[in-house]
């Protein structure tokens, strides 16, 4: 029943998409108006079906539908409800399911969003780029993906969802936050093949544009610090970053996002770098395609253990189709619209912007060379190697710092050129806050070059980033509008991310610099003392929740308050699962693990206690960026005009001069 | 003349990318993956542990797996090591060595006891054995020949069927 819901449910979505697509795509051939209204109108087709497809899996979870292999390989009776329904994505054939879910919502948006322009040619090429989009998930669901298989005899209960998965509530969160990310950057992707396909880059497109990527890139970054923090809380090891291919995988269409989002104001004030930013975008989708691809078919070894899965082939064909688009439409379209002008002067916004670009561009390309690498290697001459920590640390630190360091100079840089007093009256302020910085960070004893420049930097960015906030406060006042203005529209929302940035980059620096890490063998009511801290051990206590055995120590931390790391022994799953306890504190916090519980009743046990400074601030950074970009997609004050706007309308003809 | 440089940028990009979507299409699955070692073909580093000598195991073949419990993969291979260990317990033709890399004794036996696995566990607490043998980080594998010769190096996780085909291949050369 729920599995025939859940097909009926798919296939009308593929339907409502092949449908769609081919109404469009008549319509655009013959100027058919009203085909091309009822193709983008099939959109909400395409979304009902994917609304009935989860519908559909999650009544089968909740419902325990055993009958599904789905739900008999990811569920069991005993799993709590918040983790039934998070078992929508914890594997494969789930995840696809949300994965449509969250495109048809997109595309549904558009179409709502563009309702009365919905006769434009754009729009419906856009719409059919997305349609094509969905219908290629949507096969996936009825091909190797299928989550509504059904298996006989029907057992009777299931093993749940991997226990990692269903040891914290941040798995219920982070998933849908990096879909909605990953998945969004289908919009602009979208616009950008039909821009290129109709030759139309006029200023509209572009600011609406702007904004889908500036949503999809915030649900991106809270997605991607939500993981690491998951990874902090839930796996032990103290760690919240590791390069690890999957990890990447979300990093490198972030990178190139964030690229966009500064590179575009480029093109709308000076009308330059349009296919440079049109370029962005598709290599933006295309890196998603390629992350699912890389995390999905087991070609690469990660922490997160992903098996081989049959969608591996249909994901890279899908690759390999886009980036044949992209660069056909590219190589077509792109020298008809490239802009005449050129910058004027290294020391200007602009220039600053393209610095900005090559560093994000390299950044991306270092990273994804250290996750291919192993593959290239291999493919050349056989060898097989493994790339680690050690160089992307090397590699990124440079690229990290840079970044930084512009972060502070380009707020302060105006449009076209800037003379040197103008910028030593700008960054005055910026510089001093940098050598404070600088300064505490060695009074309280930080030392290495990295991590050194990271936080004088990161003073130099932070109050270059403030300085602007407080421009704008000032010129709200003086405008008599209210204070809230300061803060919201894109420039002053970009500030306020910048800040959260400058907090994640000092934490991150300093958390994976100066952090201690010891394991204790501790009797009972034995302390220790690590890096300041008084740690006691108190004893442990076993129970039963549910159906986990758990066994959880009781640690007291500087004489306040007890924690309670634990080891958690799941049913149907061979291994233990480890609770770790942190002791939080904006300046430090004390990372407890029950590295292994005692072997006979009030013997010792063995506690791992890590002590990281400032990673706190990553999670307030990072929460600080996310509402800094619900800020900028608030509208702020009505912007200057621009200092030299782009030719509008009809671009063919003036870029051909 | 009009520029074409997006044409040719794009014309090149699309020789790179092609050539970069075969070698995915071509990659071998992360899975018992072979490394190249410079112990290839060469005799066995010293494997000795409190109640466990290599040379002990001379004709037979040894899989020596450094592992550790914090590790990831290490606890997903481990299902496919038992399954390797048993199916060769009776034959005695082959068996399964692990050598702890940075890890708790204490974790390592409560590890196998929950997990199941009864073969010889050597501890490395200075991590001269991983030195060695040239271990980078874990999981990794090697297969000994009963001659005691290094016949493979495996990085990555352990899936038994690769195991026992690799260890058929290895058989057939020797």
């Amino acid at each position: 029943m729920r599995a025939a819901l859940g097909t009926a449910g798919v296939t009308l979505g593929l339907a409502g998409a092949v449908l769609g697509l081919l109404t469009i795509a008549a319509g655009l051939a013959r100027n058919r108006l009203d085909l091309q209204r009822r193709g983008v109108a099939s959109v909400w087709v395409v979304l009902a079906g994917a609304v009935v497809a989860a519908v559909a899996m999650e009544w089968a979870l909740l419902s325990h539908d055993f009958s599904l292999q789905y739900v008999a390989q990811n569920h069991s009776l005993a799993t709590p409800f918040v983790y039934t329904v998070a078992s929508l994505w914890a594997a494969l054939e789930g995840s696809i399911i949300l994965w449509c879910l969250v495109l048809a919502g997109y595309a549904a948006a558009v179409v709502h969003r563009f309702r009365h322009q919905r006769d434009d040619r754009l729009v419906a090429w856009a719409v059919l780029a997305l349609l094509a989009v969905c219908v290629f998930f949507f096969a996936l669901m009825l091909g190797p993906a299928n989550p509504f298989r059904t298996i006989s005899p029907v057992p009777a209960d299931g093993p749940g969802p991997n226990p990692l998965l269903q040891n914290h509530p941040l798995m219920a969160i982070h998933p849908p936050f990096l879909y909605l990310g990953y998945v969004g950057f289908t919009v602009p992707f979208a616009f950008a093949v039909a821009a290129l396909v109709t030759g139309r880059l006029d200023e509209g497109w572009l600011s609406v544009t702007r904004r889908w990527t500036v949503i999809a890139w915030g649900c991106l970054t809270v997605g991607i610090l939500l993981g690491a923090w998951w990874s902090y809380e839930v796996l032990g090891w103290g760690g919240f970053w590791a390069w690890d291919p999957v990890e990447n995988a979300s990093l490198l269409p972030w990178l190139t996002g964030t690229a966009y989002i500064h590179s575009v104001m480029v093109q709308e004030r000076r009308g330059m770098l349009r296919v440079w930013n049109l370029s962005l975008l598709l290599a933006t989708f295309s890196l998603t395609i390629l992350g699912t691809f890389l995390t999905r078919s087991g070609v690469l070894d990660s922490v997160h253990s992903f098996t081989e899965s049959p969608i591996g082939p249909w994901l890279l064909a899908f690759f390999g189709a886009v980036v044949a688009t992209c660069l056909g439409l590219i190589g077509w379209r792109g020298d008809l619209l490239r802009a005449p002008g050129r910058i004027d002067s290294p020391l200007s916004r602009e220039g600053a912007f393209l610095a900005n670009n090559v560093l994000f561009a390299a950044f991306a390309f270092v990273v994804l060379l250290g996750t291919v690498f192993p593959l290239l290697i291999e493919a050349v001459n056989d060898d097989r190697i493994s790339v680690g920590e050690p160089y992307f640390n090397r590699m990124v630190t440079p690229v990290a710092l840079a970044l930084l360091f512009l972060m502070a100079v380009a707020p302060a840089l105006p449009w076209r050129k800037a003379s040197t007093e103008l910028l030593r009256t700008r960054l005055q302020w910026p510089a001093w806050g940098g050598a404070a910085a600088l300064v505490v960070a060695v009074l309280v004893g930080a030392r290495g070059l990295s991590p050194l420049l990271a936080f004088a930097l990161g003073g130099f960015a932070g109050v270059a980033a403030l300085r602007q906030l407080g421009l704008a406060a000032r010129a709200a006042r003086r405008a008599g509008r209210s204070p809230l203005r300061a803060i919201t529209g894109r420039t002053n929302g970009g500030m306020v991310v910048h800040l959260g940035v400058v907090i994640v980059a000092v934490a991150f620096a300093a958390a994976s610099s100066y952090s201690t890490s010891v394991k204790l063998r501790l009797e009972e009511g034995e302390t220790r003392s690590v890096s300041g801290h008084e740690v006691t051990y108190l004893g442990v206590e076993q129970y039963r929740v549910g159906d986990r055995r758990v066994v959880k120590a009781r640690v007291q931390v500087d004489g306040g308050r007890i924690y309670e790391p634990a080891l958690t022994q799941f049913p149907n799953a061979t291994q233990t699962i480890g609770t770790p306890s942190v002791a939080w504190g904006f300046r430090e916090d004390v990372y407890l693990t029950l590295a292994a519980s005692p072997e006979r009743e009030g013997g010792p046990a063995i506690i791992g206690v890590i002590i990281e400074p400032l990673v706190s601030w990553l999670w307030i950074g990072g929460g600080i960026m996310a509402a800094g970009t619900a800020l900028s997609v608030v509208p702020g004050a009505p912007r200057r005009r621009a200092t030299d706007p782009a030719p509008a309308g009809d671009d063919l003809v003036a870029a051909g001069r | 003349m009009r520029s074409r440089a997006a044409l040719i940028s794009a014309a090149v990009l699309g020789v790179l990318a092609a050539g970069f979507v075969f070698v995915l299409s071509t990659a071998e699955p992360a899975t018992t993956r072979k490394a190249d070692s410079p112990l290839l073909g060469k005799l066995a580093p010293p494997l000795v542990g409190a109640d466990y000598d290599i040379l002990d195991s001379a004709g037979q073949w040894v899989l020596v797996n450094f592992f550790a419990t914090w590790c990831t993969p290490c606890i997903a291979e481990h299902d496919d090591l038992v399954a390797f260990s048993n199916a060769h317990a009776l034959a005695g033709d082959a068996q399964v060595v692990s050598v702890v890399f940075s890890d708790d004794p204490d974790n390592v036996l409560a590890f196998f006891a929950e997990n199941g696995g009864d073969w010889p566990i050597v501890l490395d607490g200075d991590g001269r054995i991983a030195t060695d043998w040239g271990v980078a980080r874990v999981p990794e594998s090697y297969l000994v020949a009963p001659n005691g010769e290094v016949r493979a190096k495996i990085i990555g996780g352990i899936e038994v069927g690769k195991l026992e085909q690799l260890l058929a291949e290895a058989k057939a050369t020797s």
